[in-house]
This record gives C-alpha cells, structure tokens and sequence, in this order.
C-alpha cells in the first residue's frame, strides 16, 4: 500500500493544509490547492496527496476533483496483502493479545 | 433583514460534510458548479434526499436549487430532532451515507433523534448498518455522548439495487457540549466479531464466507465470532459481511462489503461493469478479512473510514486539548480536516510518529455549544 505519510511533519502538515498559512480567505482552498497556476505552480503535484490519485483511477474518467465521490469508506482492494502467508501474519502477531504484550505496550508511549 | 453573506464553495465534493458543518456553525454556503461538465449535471437524486432529510431535522432552513442543479443554496436552520420521523433515502445510495452526517447533527439538536431510515443496509461504497451498530456509536461515546438513547436498530438488511431494508436510529442530544479526549493507545486485537447477511441467494452463502473470513484470522486470534443473518425482505439478490476488532482499549476497527448486481439507471451513475457476475462469497469472505487486517496493521484508534469522523468530533469539542491516534491519513480525512478548518476555524496540528508509522493528531475545539438546546 502507497503510504501517504511523508516522513517530515512539516510535508503533513502541508499536504493536508497547503503551503499557505492561516491568512489565505476561507473560501474554496481546496479550489485553491488544484489551480495550479498562481503560486504553487511547481509544487502541486508534490503537495496532492497519493491517495487523492488512487481514489480518482477507482471512479474512472470524467470526474473532475471538484465533483469527486463523497465517500468515507476508502480501500483499495487492488493492493490488499495475501494475509494467507506465515510471514505476513507474523508481522502483526504484535497487534494482538497474542503476540508479546510489552512491545505493543509501548506503542501506547508518545514521545514528546 | 441583514443581508446574508454566503461561503462559496464549488462542486458536488463532501457535501454531506459541508450541509453538516453549514449547519453546526450557522454558515450560509452557496455551491456552484455542481458537475456542470457532465453527461447528467447537477445534484444526484440521493443528494436531493439528503438536502430534503435535513429540513426535516431543522426549523427554518432555506434550501434554493436552480433549475439545473448545478447551483445550490444553502441556509442552514435551527436543529430540532424529534421522534418519530420517517426517510424514505431511496436507492441512490445506502443508508449509511445519510447516517454519517445525521449521528453527528442530531447530537446538537434541540430534543433528542428518533428517525426509522428506509433504503439499502448494505452496500460496497457507504459504511453498512452493522458497522455503525458495531463500531461508529462507540467512537460518539468516547466524546461524551450518554450511551442510553443513542441506538441503532436494524430492522431489515438489503442490498441494492431495490433495498427494502429499514433502521432505525435513536442520537440524544449533547447538554452542553462534547468532551475532549486523549485517545492514542490502540491497544491489541482481543476480540473480532462479524456478521453475514444474504438476500434472496442461498444461505449456504453466509457458511462460506464466514468459514472463508475465519481462517484467514485462524492462525492470529482463536476468539472469532460470525453470527449470520438471512433477509427475508430485501428486494434484491446480494450477500454481504461487516467485521469489527475490538481491541484491550476499548477501540473498534471495522471493514465491511456487500456484493449484488448494479444499481438501475435511476441513480444517473454508471453502472459497475464488474457487476455482471458477482464476486464468489469466498472471495468475499477473505477479502473483508484482509481488509480488516491492513486496517489493525496502520494501527490508528479508528479504521481509516471514521478518521472524518474522529477529526469532526474533536474539533466540535470545548476549548480543550484534544490528541487521537491514526494510521495513513486517507483521502476523507484529509479532506475533513481542510472543511473544518474552513468552517470552525480550528486547525489541527499533525506528527508523525516514526517508531509506529502512525500519525499523532492535536487540536483545540472550536467550543461549540449545543445552542438549539437553549433556545427554549
């Protein structure tokens, strides 16, 4: 699965709320975010997000951004992994009470 | 009259979003070009519902729509619930698109919801009944909301394209507002549980996807629990399953399909070409599972089809601290955030955390109180 989780805070931050800061009018950003040619020209397509593009292939031609689905449920089937495989299983043994306790205790810690 | 000044906004994206946080922030919007470019512009018949299903819920709200459709106005009312309401949501979309904006607008209403749905349970696009039964009550109750009065009773499953299904939901209403939360332990898996439903096809279906959908998790968690449910209603052939993980923190991921043959023309979308001949039930059953599992693997307090919700209900909360746990971002919750920084002004500040590949969300609430409330 494509990860839309960049490794920076800073790109999160970004690519959920544009590179403009708080001063930029309320109105239509997300219209914003996709007309390319004011002041994000070579930046657009770093800052959509992955997922945006997947979700535009699942509904086919025609549907401009603006008029995209409204739809919560997002999974992409295409790139389900084959859970049937000893070692993939083992890779979330942790994520249940099967697996070792203390390891996913410590997920529960945030660092601050 | 003052004069009233509307947020514009463009296209039919997240407009149950955009209705909802209209509404809950007393925003005029006004929304233009509503699929102008298509073969069939404008607003869907299930959107018309939608809008229509609102001003059943609110007193004095004004909704204009131009003769295409493609424009529409929008000035939200005061919030009234009420018992006893009946929607007929049509076969457009599921039941579940209208449940997600209604349990978050009934919470701020003057009197608590009582409201029997009628349409399709279970779908492969929209969130089905069972897992707002399973898993979205709880994320409300995490904030706050009192577990008595809030309910979900599902009368009747179907699948599209007819329906023929009923529920009914039941939101009290907040006193004051909602409570902040620090919600960013996950917990482990203790628990799954999970129900098949069948609708004019053999329930030898259910067998199958139910056996199917164990032995993926077989070799992970021995405490799996399907029950089945044959419709006795439902218009329309199709089988479908929801599952839900509960894990030791009381958190709740869910995954859920249904599979039947397209929807009619009437809807004006395309149909589904795949739709010809269905998926096998195993198949079905073995997807869900793995859905299911990708879903516990991200590891967030919720899956990623109620980070909207999550984020919404954080940002509706007073002016306290309130930090979540999620796992990718996905494309609705990105887009949820952006509306509610448009509408409540609140903005939320996003980290990952590297050592889980989850991401760490915190913001301020917007303190939006329950103003219907104190009218009277």
């Amino acid at each position: 699965v494509e990860r839309t989780i960049p490794k920076q805070n800073t790109n999160l931050m970004r690519l959920v709320y544009g590179e403009e800061s708080a001063s930029r009018s309320t109105n239509s950003v997300d219209e914003a975010h996709h007309s390319s040619e004011d002041e994000e020209s070579e930046d657009d397509e770093f800052f959509k997000p992955k997922g945006e593009g997947n979700k535009k292939l699942r509904e086919g031609l025609g549907s401009s951004h603006v008029n995209a689905e409204d739809c919560s449920k997002f999974t992409n089937h295409a790139n389900l992994k084959n859970w049937k495989e000893v070692e993939i299983v083992e890779s979330i043994r942790d994520r249940f009470i099967t697996g070792d306790w203390s390891k996913a205790a410590s997920r529960g810690q945030v660092l601050e | 009259m003052a004069k009233t000044t509307y947020m514009k906004l463009k296209g039919s994206q997240n407009l149950r979003l955009r209705l909802l946080l209209a509404t809950l922030s007393a925003t005029p919007v006004l929304i233009d070009d509503i699929r102008h470019d298509d073969t069939w512009p404008g607003l869907r018949p299930y959107e018309v519902s939608l809008l229509r299903l609102f001003e059943k819920i609110c007193d004095d709200c004004v909704v204009e729509i131009n003769e295409t459709g493609t424009k529409l106005k929008y000035k939200p009312g005061i919030i009234m619930g009420g018992k006893n309401l009946v929607h007929d949501c049509g076969v457009g979309r599921s039941i579940g698109y209208f449940l997600e904006p209604l349990i978050v607008l009934g919470l701020f209403g003057k009197k608590p919801l009582s409201i029997t749905l009628k349409g399709i349970t279970n779908d492969s696009k929209d969130p089905s009944v069972d897992t707002f039964q399973s898993t979205t009550l709880s994320i409300l109750k995490r904030f706050g909301v009192p577990s008595e009065g809030l309910k979900l009773t599902i009368r009747n499953r179907a699948p599209p394209p007819h329906g023929g299904g009923e529920v009914e939901l039941k939101i009290p209403i907040v006193q004051n507002s909602l409570t902040a939360v620090t919600w960013i332990d996950e917990g482990m898996v203790k628990r799954i549980r999970g129900l098949t439903f069948t609708s004019r096809v053999s329930s030898q279906f259910e067998h199958t996807m139910r056996y199917a959908a164990r032995g993926i998790f077989n070799r992970l968690l021995p405490d799996v629990h399907i029950s089945t449910y044959h419709s006795k209603t439902g218009k329309s052939p199709g089988y479908g399953i929801s599952l839900v993980a509960e894990t030791t923190s009381g958190c709740f991921i869910s995954a859920d399909t249904a599979v039947s043959y397209g929807r009619g023309e009437e809807s004006g979308e395309d149909k589904d070409e795949e739709n010809n001949e269905l998926m096998p039930p195993e198949e079905v059953g073995e997807q869900i599972a793995s859905v299911l599992l990708g879903e516990i693997e991200q590891g967030g307090v919720v899956d990623s089809t109620h980070q909207g919700l999550l984020f919404l209900l954080c940002a509706l909360c007073p002016q306290d601290v309130s930090k979540i746990r999620v796992g990718k971002l996905s494309p609705n919750g990105i887009e949820t955030l952006r509306h509610i920084r448009d509408f409540l002004g609140v903005k939320f500040v996003i980290k990952p955390d590297p050592s889980t590949e989850t991401v760490i969300l915190k913001c301020v609430g917007c303190g939006l109180k329950n103003l219907s409330r104190k009218i009277s």
